[in-house]
């Protein structure tokens, strides 16, 4: 079930996360939206992650992403590693021309100005955006963000691929490409965590799938299984 | 980092390259218009008085204001990639600085045309404009973390720059005022006050400003630096959740 003898990547240890939302008075304001998660990582595997919408899969992402610190429980990362998430559209500064974006996410993510700069030009041609890759990111569409945003963390290379929705958006001669690009990369051992609402995708892509459900884990294992725990939830 | 994303917000800000200028003008014009044509100031100097003061207010205003709302404005960045918090406001103050430099240039050249030929006391200028960066620095950065807390404070810091501009002597003189105590009164309590008028002191009067009181702000400034990044760099993901719940 889990990765063998394969060493973790990335750990969460009866990770919780709440937050007050600041308009509701106290306990009525108290949002849960992870509930003591345990879940590892190992590494060169591609796991999914599936579950309705608002079921904390995001914030599970960006918890292991370190943007998010939980409320309690551990979140653990190999030392030395690089991990960067990836989502749709948001990410972006919409007045800087995809070029600007994709150098500042490459930047962010601990590339040098030169290693930045030596991505830009392969971005540009993998994500086929031409001329629009000059252009004021604020102009594109939603599947011209996604390509932006998918070529850019592919290109830039990190250690753990934390991946949310953007495969599922884009048309389907992109995807398609991104899928292979995505599958080329899986086999040269990067590791991934992938969130997708596309069943196929997950049974195609993944080693191994988890479904979140009310801020718990409610099946890990073959995607098969779980996909089948998923479509049982109703 | 902290370099690349300066250089991308200049270059978004080139594409509006004439309102660095026009903006701070149009403002001055506002001012004059009521001040001096309406209210008649009763100074003979009063345009050249305005532009010192009115110049070095909107650089600090216009900074505090814009990067107190930088953080919940970069969510996208924030909920992606885990920065130091600070890079955002500070990347605002990086774009009011270029911003500045053209519009300090703009204010000598008025001047030199206006007869106040350049002096070497203006080198006095160097410290006041540091320490007047080192304000907005501090200022902004505090704002920004209260903002990313509670997005109300947003609506306060507003209102409190409205009050520094009244209360700072941008279209009176602090030295004007008739009783020396109440300008002593009025130059210890408010920092910008005191910047505003060393400005003047030195433009116009070719004056050294007061060193003492410049470095006790300066110092002040960068203590306050200090304790906020510290703070800052802690809540790093505390401060995330804030600006993305």
């Amino acid at each position: 079930m889990s990765g063998g003898d394969r060493e973790v990547m990335l750990a969460l240890e009866n990770v919780s996360l709440s937050y007050h939302s600041s308009r509701k008075s106290f306990d009525h304001g108290s949002h849960h939206v992870l509930d003591s998660v345990s879940l590892q990582v190992y590494e060169g595997e591609t796991l999914g992650i599936i579950g309705r919408n608002g079921v904390g899969k995001s914030t599970m992402l960006r918890l292991m992403a370190g943007i998010l610190a939980p409320t309690s429980g551990k979140v653990w990362q190999r030392p030395g590693k690089t991990s960067s998430l990836l989502t749709i559209g948001l990410g972006f500064r919409p007045d800087l021309s995809g070029r600007d974006n994709a150098m500042l996410a490459a930047m962010l993510q601990g590339a040098s100005a030169r290693q930045a700069r030596s991505y830009l030009e392969e971005i540009k041609e993998f994500s086929e955006l031409g001329d629009s890759f000059e252009e004021r990111v604020k102009t594109y569409s939603s599947g011209m963000l996604a390509r932006l945003g998918f070529t850019t963390a592919l290109k830039t290379h990190v250690d753990i691929l934390l991946i949310d929705e953007v495969l599922s958006v884009g048309d389907a001669q992109f995807r398609e490409k991104a899928e292979a690009a995505m599958k080329s990369r899986i086999s040269s051992d990067q590791t991934v965590v992938f969130v997708s609402h596309m069943e196929g995708q997950v049974r195609e892509i993944c080693n191994r799938a988890v479904c979140l459900y009310k801020g718990a884990i409610l099946a890990e294992g073959d995607p098969a299984d779980v996909l089948k725990a998923y479509n049982d939830i109703g | 980092m902290a370099r690349m994303a300066l250089r991308a917000d200049a270059s978004r800000y080139l594409l509006g390259y004439v309102w660095w200028l026009l903006e701070p003008l149009l403002f001055v014009a506002v001012f004059y218009v009521v001040f001096e044509l309406i209210l008649d100031s009763g100074r003979g100097d009063f345009l050249v008085f305005l532009m010192c003061g009115k110049l070095a207010f909107i650089w600090f205003s216009k900074s505090v204001n814009q990067a107190s709302n930088s953080i919940p404005a970069n969510k996208g960045l924030i909920g992606r990639i885990n920065v130091t918090k600070t890079l955002f406001p500070l990347s605002v103050i990086q774009e009011g600085l270029y911003r500045q430099m053209a519009v300090f240039l703009l204010l000598f050249s008025f001047l030199f045309v206006s007869g106040y030929s350049p002096d070497p006391t203006w080198v006095y200028l160097l410290p006041i404009i540091l320490v007047n960066y080192l304000m907005i620095v501090a200022c902004s950065f505090i704002g920004a973390g209260l903002v990313c807390m509670v997005r109300d404070f947003s609506m306060i810091i507003s209102l409190g720059m409205t009050f520094l501009l009244f209360t700072s002597g941008v279209f009176w003189d602090v030295r004007a005022l008739g009783d020396p105590d109440k300008t002593a009164m009025v130059l210890a309590l408010n920092p910008l006050a005191f910047i505003l008028d060393a400005y003047r002191q030195v433009l116009m009067h070719n004056t050294a400003p007061d060193w003492l009181h410049l470095f006790q702000i300066g110092l002040g400034s960068v203590a306050l630096l200090i304790i906020i990044v510290l703070l800052m760099r802690r809540s790093s993901q505390f401060l995330a959740l804030r600006a993305l719940s």
